[in-house]
């Protein structure tokens, strides 16, 4: 890094020998709307440059101009206007309303632009959208808002992570998540869990949403092509708050609620339910042989307690107790809250925004619960007339207290209904915990193991700027620094459960990221008059990752309750290690824009390195090209009635995709093995020194529609990315010794189209209605795979899914189920697909592809919204469908044989059973006394389609004329429903229909219902 | 701008990721103690819980035989009970092939380039060739051919990395060939002088009793008798005594010990262990592996060898073998008694009846058994299964002398009796070899 601090020094001294400073001076005004009446917050910039302020409460601003300059005033809703800069200190300025340029500026990360001037296709949320949305991890609030983009949660554990896909899959091998990035900078954002067997943390639940003042979704070539080389996915760009120039504004908001499960998920057996089907199981399979019928299993079965246990026994003679194991381990009702406090303001210099804020979350389950305490101080300041330093710093602390999760963990609350027998009880009869039970008692583990995670994250952004005495010049350097220390504690108590059979167990685990970025931009307008413009950014970047790992665990621990590894008799396991990875870049970007932005044209080059891939490999190139044509503002259209907006745009682009794993190229060896107490080592790796990126191609085009002076609008898109060049992890013969190398080879489609509308029903000054929705479908296509040595492309089989060319990415793939025999109870399998011979033999059934993925094919999104004086009702919804998940312990909560009735429990769908020759359409075979094998067919693989109304917030704004009397600037209060209402297609599909992305409904955490009351107050 | 975009700020070297954990195999093997590193890998993946960490031995019990069953209290080892297994599961193919490439990093490695003691890397190399041998020859029991009237074997890998990354499926005698030639080249390559008594690494002798074993598996009886007598003549093991028969099984280093894979309180397969499997234990275990209740009557009062079975509840159990819950013994491999068994099968096929019988009662003696009076084929096998039990022969046991598996107890797993021929008696190669490499075939019975 040394030679670049070396050029910025030699820049400086260029322009400082080449030219000397303007003369600057104070200017101050009024700015007010059609009507005369103050404008505050509306924006004062001198042209060119990045230097502004915003007008205070009374409409009034100052700022530091020279003579010569132009000064831009603007507000959204208004027409902009210039003054140039003479010898007067006062420039009063009226902006009259602009219905037709109702514009929104657009983040763009390395930039900003307005709507109409986008040649991309984004999605921007404001912050009244994200703030107080009753969720730990910020990027849930996504959900049913963006075309395009599927949001899923891994689970409802609060501070869990999201799965986010933004139209469709591109890579098969290299991740699928979009690039987050954080007031300008590239962020890293995997799960910070140290354990896969329990709850998962996302990055983004050390962000306080209050602290966002919004965040963009880009989605296409064109959008993205900035962070091109990490933008096939999509990039979510999230900006915070600054201070606006004026008297110092205070926000409280507080709110409390309370969450319970969305889904209640199956209904279990009781314990009579299973009794009776116990009994009918020993019919079934025994009946025959020692000649009994289904009243005399009872006592068959109480005659040969040798062979078949006596659990129901002594049950029975415990007056048959049934144990609701769903209820005891239910946090009923489990408590919200969150409290923040911001301020804000500025002077003539310099703007603050400052914030405090707690967030504390019960899980709906016992024993688990997030809480985070969130700071930020943004600060910017004009050092100088040419120099402006601007930092933004935000410190957080979360807990979550997880649980194991996401499989079948014996030990686990969200498990324990469709494990233990529910012919145990919760509790012995004195009222302590029954630790005599079949599987560990939740209860118990609940009070007694631990599985926490401590996370801390500080962002320190900090930039600044200088204008070049070249008018219109100016140059920025910025460095981000975020760190994150988490630590993750896990124990496992002595008496009952995991550590009973070593005397305890404890894990600890410590993860530090370190990670930086370094930016240098040049920015550069150039007005060739005032018909043509263009816009030059030339910025070059460095980012940095650290990653330090150590963990050690133990056992034997010497007494209860000692839970640190400080009292582990027996140290097990110590182990550290370190990663990095490092990415250069180059990036120019033009926007040009003539007649007032009738026409708009961007391009975007951007050279970027990887430290994935060997040096020869290293550097990829990429870019776009997009254009719009603002056709309302044609002469043609001047003055129309119908047309309020009426734009074309299309781009095309090359993006790139490098998330694979680190040191991949290199054929290594491993070393963290060991035999007979001494290390060792084996092959790791494969290797291969041609790794490079993968590429997407992606154009989009779309036009936008505005009617009515924007009261209808209407936004229709289409876009075709080709993935080619895929980071396939191409499966190797394993007689290699190893299963797979990671190569480029391969292509894969998605295309579709997006449709935006909005229809604002009535619009006045107290009373509006709005309706509006979105609707996104995605098509997936395998083109190409690697082919073997014979020239037979390589298809890739996991598990239950398959990657074939022609076919949707991981479809699914097993074999069909074909119903009960009518005769004799027993399962039945298509050989070769639906239609084909039938078998009961399950392995000669062959797999079949299912016809759709784990991927939704479409989305939609609703939003609903009505004010009347004040009150205000909003609704939001989201479809998603086309895609199919599978039920993935089937074999054992939907078995029809003793994992059900003896050993375990199931779930109550399987009374729908075959019980007699002639029965026929029953769901389930007869009940056997025996353990069937995995048997994966679709007969638990359901349609994924459902609807969620998401939100639904009620409130009132108190009025000014009361506000005033009482001191405050605005008062708010509300109630906020969250997934209030579930439908899912399939009726057979019981678990709540947001899986993860891989489809598999694995027993995960439900997402929370909740209700939470809120109060906001600006003073 | 023409100035910033040509200043290179960061170039390719910046972008040199560190690897911390790892070296280059190009070079990461220069001296002696390299080798043995690897060496040690490839023993460590040995020890896995899908090899013998647990997976292999559990097979060779659960299979349809009259030794074990599942009970399916954790859903465990149900489907290979019941034979019902699918191309899905990649089994032991993965672990033995990863063995074997390790193996063949250590016998490609041109010794002469080494710093060190060549006799040394030789004696590791040695050692290479024999677990290369083992691998191939657990790949072939468990995947050829050979008891459901076939003729394919395995792949034999012979290189790491090498020309043919998609090799077919060898003749079953080819593999076979091969097997008995990497033994022989193991045995003249070690020299025990650099072995540590540990019984943790391959031997001199472990090679001649593997070879033993191949021999009698595939009726080379001669070749078996030849090789297990060269182990008996060692005179480096001994048969276990009555009195410590049980206790043998707790700690390390036996002196019936030939070979076993070392586990530890740092280095075990924990709850995907051996212990975990067989038994439910105080504290609540897996305990699948149930043991079929007429073995029992297998054997006498007297037979110290009772003492490894007992009961849990009403469940008949493996309490004495692998007894550590949390998996710290270590896994015999292969221990003198078999040899001896070995050498009395092989005497008795070549003719020396007498000869066997004398071997045989080695073992009677030493257990607190009867003593046979006739050396005969269901003798021996029954000794065999009694010696060995819960060690992972019983399948291959009954599979090598033709026998069908038979549904005598209704604890068993499979519905009824399974004809000797009948395809399930060989594995299923693993759909994602079948899906990469077209030179594969699978095995007859199993579909796509």
């Amino acid at each position: 890094m040394k030679s670049k601090f070396t050029w910025i020094l030699t820049l400086f001294l260029a322009f400082g020998l080449q030219f000397s400073f303007a003369q600057e001076k104070t200017i101050s005004g009024t700015v007010t709307d059609q009507d005369g009446l103050p404008l505050p917050g509306a924006n004062v910039s001198v042209k060119g440059t990045a230097r502004g302020t915003q007008t205070d409460f009374d409409g009034n601003y100052s700022l530091s101009a020279s003579v010569g300059e132009v000064l831009t005033f603007s507000y959204i809703g208004q027409k902009s206007e210039e003054r140039t800069v003479g010898t007067s200190s006062t420039i009063n300025v009226q902006l009259m309303a602009d219905s037709q340029a109702l514009e929104e500026v657009v983040v763009l990360g390395y930039a900003t632009t307005n709507k109409a001037e986008l040649t991309g296709s984004t999605v921007q949320l404001n912050a009244e959208a994200i703030e107080q949305a009753p969720v730990a991890s910020v990027d849930q609030v996504l959900q049913g808002k963006v075309a395009g983009l599927v949001i899923t949660n891994s689970s409802g554990t609060p501070g869990s992570t999201t799965d986010i896909r933004i139209r469709g899959i591109s890579s098969i091998t290299a991740g699928n998540e979009p690039l987050y990035v954080i007031d300008g900078v590239p962020v890293v954002n995997n799960n910070v869990s140290a354990t896969s067997s329990g709850s998962s943390l996302s990055p983004l639940a050390s962000i306080n949403p209050n602290n966002i003042e919004s965040m963009t979704v880009l989605k296409d070539a064109s959008a993205t092509a900035a962070y091109g080389a990490r933008g096939a996915n999509g990039v979510i760009v999230i900006t915070t708050k600054t201070g606006k120039s004026g008297k110092t504004v205070f926000n409280l908001s507080t709110s409390y609620g309370f969450s319970n499960d969305a889904t209640d998920g199956p209904t279990v057996l009781t314990g009579a339910q299973r009794e009776m089907l116990f009994y009918e199981a020993l019919y079934n399979t025994y009946g025959a042989a020692y000649d009994f019928d289904i009243d005399g299993a009872q006592a068959f079965y109480e005659a040969n307690t040798g062979s078949f246990g006596n659990d129901y026994v002594v049950w029975n003679a415990a007056g048959r107790p049934e144990a609701h194991w769903a209820d005891v381990v239910t946090n009923r009702d489990a408590p919200i809250q969150e409290y923040n406090l911001s301020a804000s303001g500025g002077d003539e210099t310099s703007n603050f925004f400052a914030s405090l804020g707690y967030y504390k979350q019960e899980a709906t389950v016992i024993g688990s619960d997030f809480d985070r305490i969130t700071g930020q101080l943004n600060f910017s300041k004009q050092l100088s007339p040419a120099f402006r330093f601007s930092t933004t710093n935000s410190a957080s602390h979360s807990y979550q207290d997880g649980l194991l999760e996401t499989s079948a963990y014996f030990s686990s609350p969200r498990t324990i209904k469709f494990f233990q027998p529910p012919i145990e009880m919760p509790y012995n009869e004195d009222g302590s915990i029954n630790l005599n039970t079949t599987l560990p008692n939740p209860l118990w583990i609940a009070q007694e193991d631990i599985d926490d995670s401590k996370f801390t994250r500080i962002i320190t952004n900090n930039s600044l700027t200088w204008d070049t005495p070249v008018e219109n010049l100016s140059f920025t350097t910025r460095v981000n620094i975020d760190y994150q220390v988490y630590n993750y504690k896990r124990y496992r108590n002595r008496i009952d459960g995991d550590g009973s059979s070593t005397n305890g167990y404890g894990w600890q685990a410590n993860r530090n990221r370190a990670n930086y970025v370094f930016q240098n931009s040049v920015d550069y307008t150039w007005n060739v008059s005032d018909d043509h413009s263009f816009d030059f950014k030339v910025l070059q970047e460095y980012q940095k990752n650290r990653l330090y790992y150590l963990e050690a665990d133990g056992d034997s621990f010497g007494d209860d309750g000692l839970t640190n590894l400080n009292s582990a008799g027996n140290p097990t396991t110590a182990n550290s290690w370190y990663t990095d990875w490092a990415v250069a870049s180059y990036m120019g970007l033009m926007h040009y824009s003539a007649f007032n932005g009738r026409y708009v044209f961007d391009a975007t080059y951007r050279r970027e390195g990887n430290s994935r891939f060997a040096s020869d490999n290293r550097w990829g190139n990429f870019w776009s090209v997009g254009g719009a044509w603002n056709i309302h503002r044609e002469s043609f259209l001047e003055g129309s009635n119908l047309f309020s907006n009426l734009k074309l745009r299309a781009s095309y682009g090359v993006t790139g995709n490098a998330n694979i794993d680190l040191n991949q190229y290199q054929a290594l060896l491993n070393y963290d093995s060991d035999y007979a107490g001494e290390g060792a080592s084996y092959p790791g790796t494969f290797g291969n020194n041609d790794l490079s990126w993968e590429t997407s191609h992606t154009y989009d085009i779309g036009i936008e529609m505005g009617f009515f002076r924007n009261r209808i609008t209407a936004n229709v898109g289409y876009y075709n990315r080709e993935s080619k060049d895929l980071l396939l992890d191409v499966p190797l013969s394993l007689t290699t010794g190893f299963t797979s190398q990671t190569r480029n080879i391969g292509r894969m489609e998605n295309k579709g189209i997006e449709v935006e509308a909005n229809f604002e029903i009535i619009r006045s000054n107290d009373f509006n209605l709005s309706i509006g929705g979105n609707f996104a479908s995605n098509n997936n296509e395998v083109l190409e795979l690697a082919k073997d040595a014979f020239g037979e492309e390589i298809n890739i089989t996991n598990g239950i899914k398959r990657v074939e060319t022609g076919h949707t990415v991981y479809e699914w793939y097993m074999p069909s189920y074909a119903g009960v025999d009518p005769d004799t109870g027993v399962d039945l399998w298509y050989t070769d697909g639906e239609g084909s011979e039938t078998t009961t033999t399950f392995s000669q059934a062959n797999s079949v592809y299912q016809g759709s993925s784990a991927l939704p094919t479409f989305t939609a999104g609703m939003n609903f919204h009505i004010d009347v004086k004040g009150f205000f009702l909003d609704a939001q919804g989201y479809y998603a469908g086309g895609h199919k998940v599978y039920e993935d312990w089937a074999r054992y909560t939907n078995g029809r044989d003793l994992f059900t009735l003896l050993y375990y429990n199931g779930v109550d769908a399987i009374l729908d059973r075959w019980q007699q020759p002639g029965d026929t359409g029953t769901r389930f075979g007869k009940m056997e006394f025996t353990t069937f094998p995995w048997q994966r067919d679709n007969k638990f693989l359901y349609d994924g389609d459902f609807f969620r109304l998401r939100n639904v917030t009620f409130g009132y704004d108190f009025n000014q004329d009361f506000l005033d009397t009482i001191g405050f600037s605005a008062a708010r209060v509300f109630v906020r429903g969250t997934n209030m209402f579930t439908w899912v297609k399939d009726d057979r599909m019981k678990y709540d229909p947001e899986t993860d992305a891989t489809g598999y409904l694995k027993l995960a955490t439900p997402p929370v219902k909740s209700v939470v009351f809120g109060v906001n107050l600006k003073f | 701008m023409t100035l910033l975009a040509g200043s290179s700020a960061c170039t390719t070297e910046d972008l040199e990721p560190s690897t911390e954990q790892n070296k280059p195999i190009e070079g990461g093997i220069i001296s002696v103690s390299n080798l043995y590193g690897v060496l040690k890998g490839a023993y460590s993946m040995m020890t896995s819980s899908g090899y013998y960490g647990r997976d292999i031995i559990i097979n060779g019990e659960v299979r349809g035989t009259d030794n074990c069953f599942s009970n399916g209290n954790s859903g465990r080892f149900t489907t290979e009970a019941s034979l019902s297994y699918n191309p899905n599961s990649t089994y032991i193919w993965d672990n033995c092939y990863d063995v074997i490439a390790s193996a063949n990093v250590i016998i490609g490695t041109d010794a002469t380039t080494l710093t060190g003691d060549m006799g040394e890397a030789e004696h590791y190399q040695g050692q290479a060739y024999v677990m290369r041998a083992l691998a191939h020859y657990d790949l072939l029991r468990t995947y050829g051919q050979q008891h459901v009237g076939g003729t394919l074997g395995v792949p034999y890998v012979t290189e790491f990395k090498g020309e043919d990354l998609f090799p077919a499926r060898e003749s079953v005698s080819d593999n076979v060939t091969s097997i008995m030639a990497d033994l022989d080249m193991g045995f003249s390559l070690m020299d025990d002088s650099y072995d540590d008594g540990s019984k943790q690494f391959i031997s001199k002798f472990t090679a001649m009793a593997i070879k033993s074993r191949v021999a009698i598996y595939f009726g080379q009886w001669s070749v078996a008798a030849t090789a297990a007598k060269a182990v008996i003549d060692s005179g480096d093991f001994s048969i276990v005594a009555a009195s410590n028969f049980v206790s043998s099984w707790v700690g390390e280093s036996a002196q019936n010990s030939i070979f076993e894979l070392a586990f530890s309180a740092t280095d075990n397969q924990g709850i995907n262990g051996l212990a975990y499997i067989y038994r439910l234990g105080p504290n609540g275990s897996y305990g699948d592996v149930q043991v079929l209740d007429e073995v029992i009557d297998l054997y006498e009062d007297t037979d110290v060898r009772k003492d490894i079975l007992g009961y849990e509840d009403d469940m008949l159990r493996n309490i004495g073998k692998y007894p550590n819950n949390q998996g710290y013994d270590n896994v015999p491999i292969i221990r003198y008694e078999e040899v001896v068994l070995n050498y009395a099968e092989a005497l008795l096929e070549t003719g020396d009846a007498s000869g066997a019988l004398t071997q045989l009662n080695l073992i009677t003696s030493n257990r607190g058994a009867t003593a046979y009076t006739v050396a005969n084929k269901d003798n021996i096998l029954n000794e065999r299964r009694k010696e060995l039990m819960f060690e992972g022969f019983r399948f291959d046991d009954l599979m090598r002398t033709g026998q069908d598996l038979v549904k005598t107890s209704l604890q068993q797993n499979i519905l009824q009796t399974i004809p000797y021929g009948d395809s399930r008696l060989a594995y299923p190669i693993p759909r994602t070899e079948m899906d990469v490499n077209s030179n594969m075939e699978q095995n007859p019975g199993y579909g796509n």
